[in-house]
């Protein structure tokens, strides 16, 4: 419109529809899930910040719904009877505790959103990492498997067969909702944005050119490992560099192999390109557990996902594996 | 504004918060087309006033849209100030006049901008644009109502271009406002607005005259304090309503889509009895059809109430302070939902840096600075943008974002604030 006006014309125009530029980023954002979720949107696209707050508002919602620090939330009821009766949960909570089964399945047991009691064993969910005995480790996997989850699609129920297991959703909750505020997105007609909750999850949505810049840097890799342009897909990143234990020289990071019940070593950082951000972040904790031999295994099995790790060796070699069409990842070499 | 720093922090949180070294910045609308010298080559201009606002336009020309080849002033010190300038930003010299009807012969020059006393606005404007000149005007617009009647017939006469320097239409945290609030409704329904501008010191300023014989007088000004304090004379200058409120009410009408049709006002000299005419304090109260109040005040005594415009709407309130800092606070139940928005350059850096979740960020910091890369961003300030857009508009005939007809709006409603302070009356607007 404003191309076609003549000098003429704009002597007696009114300009109240006047057009922003190209060149800012605007960031909309609010804490949810103790960290910052954040719709970043090119300047030009100002007017869709208001379906950016109705995204962020379901942030919100599902921090409600799936938080373990309130006593309402609907994770916390089911933590609380489902080891005595089948617990009806609603849509969403149920789509996710579905997704996490698949997931668990897929990555042979290394994602497990029920690793809560090893994370207390290790004094993890206190802040206050500790190594534990192996009689308290054998004690804290045997309350942990996502095999005594019972699910029951018909009647959206989930029922767990033994007592002491305790859903999270820590390593999946954050890219879940924003799979979920990219939909609420779409409804409003909003083409294009970059979703982001901490640093870890991210999701692109219509980047244009090569696509949205995202750099990928594990705290202990040093340094900046590559850039990512993504057009439509999502990055979640694990790494133990920002939670972790030192005991005797040994570091000991946050994340629990649930099969074993060790802190999982060997990687550094895990970053995971997929086309939704509940499966990143969810496969990103699986390899930083499972390793180059698990990421290998399942992009053997499944397309469109693209892992990229930093491995624990003196040089610090990174590692990519799979591929995903709708992303460019540039390397640092 | 009075409010604590955490209701301030929480408000910033809510909306729009620029941080210290992001630029009021944004490449605006054609602006952002034409990166360098238009097509066409550089627009060449003579400025027509170089005292402190026009060496202000002066010092924000982005010399490769622009090439001041001449200036004109009745002050031969502000001309030197000017030369300064430009010597500065590494430019040549541009040549020196006196009477703007000389530059105007015999310089082939395309475009005027012009900052002189508010009283010359409408004269000079009509003579340059007779001339076939483009100008960019600062504000405000005219004197009165017949000079920016006669700017805008002049300027639609010669088919010229007419830009009134409003510089709020080219600050990106005014135009994200517009575009983020106003326009999506997030507001709500909005009844009242408060414009303030409130400063602690005397207007006047004390410089002495460039040479002891330095005679004012055949341009209109009887002694040298009539010239460089104009501001304080009614025969010059419209006052504080015109120097600092017609900005305010100008983005309020552009905010609103609107035009306040009615106003009353109070004021006077108070504080500063230095034989000056024009108020230290004035306070106005206006009306837009359809039942939105505004108030204005602009006091010479106290700053603590800073200087701001404020939109009260039925599902929140919306603060721009000091040009550079928005504020969103919503109302009843989703103000307990902080959002914050922020806008800052794109550069060349990553729009974004991944890596495993900070459990420190679990405080919730507004500004993870560190996830923020706006490396090879620049700063530039709305002036630039403003002028940049103008030469654009020259060259490819892309839209201004002011424009004589809403710049006639708040010099019609200054006018009109002036003559209600003056009579006591509630003034029409037309």
């Amino acid at each position: 419109m404003a191309q076609a006006l003549t000098r003429r014309n704009f002597l007696s125009f009114d300009f109240g529809d006047r057009r922003t530029a190209d060149d800012h980023w605007i960031r909309v954002h609010r804490v949810a899930m103790a960290c910052r979720f954040e719709v970043m949107l090119s300047s030009s696209d100002s007017g869709d910040i208001a379906a950016a707050r109705a995204a962020l508002d379901e942030a919100d919602e599902l921090e409600s719904l799936l938080t373990v620090f309130r006593d309402t939330s609907a994770v916390v009821d089911v933590n609380r009877r489902a080891a005595a009766e089948a617990v009806t949960v609603d849509e969403p909570l149920f789509a996710l505790l579905a997704r996490s089964a698949e997931i668990h399945e897929s990555t042979g047991g290394a994602f497990d959103v029920t690793s809560t009691p090893l994370s207390r064993c290790w004094g993890f969910l206190q802040r206050d990492g500790r190594v534990p005995v192996a009689a308290a480790i054998a004690a804290a996997c045997a309350s942990v498997g996502m095999h005594h989850v019972r699910l029951d699609g018909e009647r959206r129920s989930v029922r767990f067969a033994r007592p002491g297991i305790e859903l999270n959703f820590g390593a999946i909750g954050k890219g879940f909702a924003l799979d979920r505020m990219r939909e609420i997105l779409r409804r409003r007609g909003t083409r294009r944005a970059l979703l982001s909750a901490g640093r870890s999850s991210v999701l692109g949505i219509g980047g244009r050119g090569r696509g949205w810049p995202v750099d990928l840097r594990p705290r202990l890799a040093g340094g900046r490992v590559g850039r990512l342009w993504i057009k439509e897909g999502a990055v979640g990143t694990s790494g133990a560099g920002e939670q972790f234990v030192e005991v005797d020289g040994q570091r000991y990071g946050h994340v629990i192999d649930p099969r074993s019940g060790r802190p999982a070593a060997g990687v550094l950082g895990a970053s995971v390109i997929a086309g939704d951000a509940a499966t990143a972040d969810a496969l990103s904790t699986a390899f930083l557990i499972g390793g180059s031999d698990l990421a290998r295994r399942y992009c053997e099995a499944h397309a469109e996902t693209l892992v990229v790790l930093v491995l624990d060796e003196p040089a610090r070699p990174t590692q990519v594996f799979g591929e995903y069409s709708r992303a460019t990842l540039e390397l640092l070499t | 504004m009075n409010l604590t720093p955490e209701q301030m922090l929480n408000g910033r949180r809510n909306f729009l918060r620029t941080i210290a070294g992001v630029p009021a910045v944004a490449a605006l609308g054609a602006v952002s087309l034409a990166k360098g010298p238009v097509k066409g080559g550089r627009v060449r201009v003579g400025f027509i006033g170089v005292g402190g606002q026009g060496r202000a336009l002066l010092s924000r020309v982005d010399h490769s849209y622009v090439e001041v080849k001449a200036m004109t002033d009745i002050r031969p010190d502000s001309l030197a100030a000017a030369d300064a300038v430009l010597q500065k930003a590494g430019q040549p010299p541009a040549k020196h006049y006196t009477e703007y009807k000389d530059m105007l012969e015999h310089e082939d020059l395309e475009a005027i901008i012009t900052a002189p006393p508010l009283w010359m606005h409408a004269t000079i404007v009509t003579d340059c644009l007779n001339a076939g000149k483009h100008v960019l005007c600062e504000k405000m617009m005219a004197w009165d109502r017949d000079g920016y009647h006669r700017m805008m017939d002049a300027a639609k006469k010669n088919d010229r271009i007419l830009e009134i320097g409003y510089q709020r239409n080219y600050n990106p945290i005014y135009r994200s406002a517009f575009d983020g609030v106003m326009k999506t409704g997030a507001l709500g329904d909005i009844y009242a607005i408060r414009l303030s501008w409130a400063r602690n010191g005397n207007w006047r300023r004390n410089v002495d005259p460039p040479s002891k014989d330095y005679d004012p007088s055949k341009w209109g000004y009887p002694t040298w304090d009539h010239l460089n304090n104009w501001r304080l004379y009614w025969r010059y200058s419209q006052g504080l309503f015109a120097e600092l409120g017609s900005h305010q009410v100008n983005a309020a009408n552009w905010f609103l889509n609107s035009k306040p049709a009615r106003v009353q006002a109070m004021g006077g000299v108070y504080r500063f009895k230095d034989g000056r005419e024009v108020p230290d304090h004035v306070f106005a109260t206006f009306e837009y059809p359809g039942g939105i109040t505004g108030t204005f005040s602009s006091i010479e005594s106290n700053a603590f109430d800073e200087r701001y415009e404020a939109f009260f709407g039925t599902k929140g309130t919306l603060i721009i302070r000091n040009e550079n800092d928005a504020m969103l606070f919503d109302e009843g139940e989703a103000a307990a939902r902080p959002t914050a928005v922020e806008v800052a350059p794109k550069g060349a850096g990553a729009a974004l840096e991944t890596s495993e979740t900070k459990p420190a960020q679990a405080g919730g910091s507004a500004a993870a600075k560190s996830q923020q890369t706006t490396e090879g961003a620049k700063t530039i300030s709305p002036s630039t943008y403003e002028i940049n857009a103008f030469a654009s508009a020259i060259r490819c005939d892309t839209p201004l974002n002011c424009g004589p007809e809403n710049a006639s709006h708040s010099a019609s409603w200054t006018i009109a604030a002036n003559e209600a302070l003056k009579s006591g009356n509630i003034v029409a607007i037309p």
